[in-house]
């Protein structure tokens, strides 16, 4: 089979149909784009979750002086108390393993992560001693699901200020990503949708340019396949740039937005990740899908409007 | 090489038919003119031969292949087998004489070296010697209708189709025209042309099948195109 007979007449269709080929090139690169923010926010919502979901604990606090629960009564927690809730701790099915914390690593931690070299933030260092961190027990469950039955059980004792659930927590961190997930994935497939109907467009158009040609390649026996091929290769091309762009937008979006934002972060934070970030594995496997997806979403309406146009 | 068995054809949404009952039998190197006035079903046969129509009952057999049976990917193989000349010639404007008569092969995946070979031979076979590189619209109606029989006849078809080729040519250039078809037929090529140009019926004084209403009423060898009491004309 002659390729340069394709070849040429897809340049030409190129050339012959620039605005709109250019349009369908605008379109598949921006719906792509989103397709594939919204793979890796896909991808930073399970990594949030395991990473989270490992470590997944609950914290009791226990009174400080200040507390004002109805179980801090007597202020700070005791010994006494401080054995009781160890031994519901340690006789509890659901608890792997629990690590008590001091004031003073609490407030290690606290100073770490909050206090920067800003004036008000100094101040309010200046004000806080250790004496006002709350003790507290980190439990780590069996199974991060069943966190009630724990929670239950601790947090009508004496000398609890407050019992969290990290899960509790994380929620609005969760429902956000997944938010923004649905919005980026939902936008997108509208915009699929105009891509899928401008390649029906540039393809109508291209073959109503091409319709004598068309008319003597039907006639004096071309192969269906060999008719469509300038069509395929047309919108093929414009996929693949729509794609390589999109590509660079996701890898501009990972270089700039996650690996910038994550080495901006303070020294604290930076050492001690509170999330485990996507990677580079991550933003591969979107472009791969979004390579596809682009492909497919072109090449198949393509052979099937040019099946129609045609009448091959 | 062209059999129609009681062939019947209705278009969709049409109550009179286009074909009905029609049985011919066209052999191999024949010269056969198709006469008829328009809506008589010429037109619908000759889309019928290239199997841009079925039958609707009936069986149509082209080159030994029944038609209504031939597999969707299989009607490429047997187009290459017709060639097919038209009123308007249909020519491709942006190319030369040479590149629309070796459109026809290239299209189909024949290499260029072969293209190179048969183009000018077959452009001197239709008197368009040395005008390879002209452009259509440099041509007169005849030359055009030449570069169209020329690329319709350049893979040696066994079939050769022609729709009113003489429509818009005057006498003199028609007589030209259908020389060089004689000439093609008598390689061996079977011709089945549609017309209605009754001086050169009359003259070529070849097999007639006449269309009226979509039936055969005649068919007749060495015919005119007007039939004996017919007075349909």
């Amino acid at each position: 089979m002659q390729l340069r007979y394709v070849f040429s007449e897809a340049r030409t269709g190129f050339r012959r149909n620039l605005s709109m080929t250019i349009a369908l090139i605008v379109t598949i690169f921006v719906s792509l784009t989103l397709v594939g923010v919204g793979l890796l926010l896909q991808a930073q919502a399970t990594k949030a979750e395991n990473y989270w979901g490992n470590k997944l604990q609950i914290t009791v606090f226990l009174c400080t002086a200040n507390s004002r629960s109805p179980q801090c009564t007597n202020g700070a927690a005791d010994e006494a108390q401080k054995q009781g809730i160890q031994d519901v701790l340690t006789s509890h099915p659901e608890v792997a393993s629990y690590r008590f914390q001091t004031k003073q690593e609490a407030y290690d931690i606290w100073r770490r992560v909050y206090i920067g070299k800003d004036k008000s933030e100094q101040q309010v260092l200046s004000t806080v001693t250790v004496e006002d961190m709350p003790e507290s027990y980190w439990v780590t469950l069996k199974d991060p699901q069943k966190y009630q039955g724990v929670e239950a059980a601790v947090s009508g004792m004496d000398g609890v200020n407050n019992v969290q659930d990290l899960r509790a927590v994380l929620k609005p961190i969760y429902e956000f990503i997944n938010g923004m997930k649905i919005g980026a994935l939902g936008v997108a497939a509208f915009l699929l949708l105009a891509a899928v109907l401008q390649v029906a467009n540039t393809i109508r158009l291209a073959a109503f340019a091409r319709r004598r040609e068309i008319g003597i390649m039907r006639l004096v026996g071309a192969s269906t396949l060999y008719i469509q091929l300038p069509f395929v290769m047309e919108t093929l091309v414009a996929a693949v740039i729509g794609v390589v762009l999109a590509a660079l937008a996701i890898s501009a979006l990972m270089f700039f937005k996650v690996y910038g934002g994550y080495f901006g972060l303070p020294p604290g934070l930076r050492s001690s990740p509170i999330v485990e970030w996507i990677d580079w594995w991550d933003a591969a496997r979107a472009i791969g899908g979004i390579a596809i997806l682009g492909v497919v979403l072109t090449v198949i309406p393509t052979l099937v409007m040019t099946r129609k146009y045609l009448k091959v | 090489m062209i059999r129609f068995e009681n062939v019947t054809a209705t278009y969709p949404g049409q109550t009179k038919s286009a074909l009905e009952q029609v049985s011919i039998d066209i052999e191999k190197g024949e010269f056969v003119f198709l006469v008829g006035a328009s809506g008589s079903g010429k037109s619908t046969f000759l889309r019928m031969v290239l199997r841009e129509a079925r039958p609707t009952s009936g069986k149509v057999y082209v080159a030994g292949k029944e038609i209504n049976r031939l597999a969707s990917w299989k009607v490429p193989a047997l187009r290459r087998q017709i060639g097919t000349v038209f009123q308007d010639f249909r020519l491709l404007p942006n190319k030369t004489v040479a590149e629309n008569v070796g459109f026809a092969l290239q299209v189909i995946g024949k290499p260029r070296a072969h293209i190179r070979k048969v183009v000018p031979e077959t452009l001197e076979l239709v008197g368009l010697d040395g005008m390879g590189a002209r452009m259509p619209d440099e041509l007169s109606g005849g030359e055009q209708q030449r570069v169209a029989v020329a690329r319709a006849f350049v893979n040696r078809p066994m079939i050769l189709i022609a729709d009113e080729p003489t429509g818009n040519l005057d006498p003199t250039t028609s007589l030209g025209i259908m020389n060089l078809l004689d000439r093609i037929n008598s390689t061996g090529t079977t011709v089945v042309m549609a017309t209605h140009d009754v001086s050169i019926v009359d003259q070529m004084r070849k097999r007639v099948i006449e269309l009226v209403g979509g039936h055969v009423v005649r068919d007749q060898s060495e015919g005119v195109y007007r039939s004996h009491g017919g007075g349909r004309h």
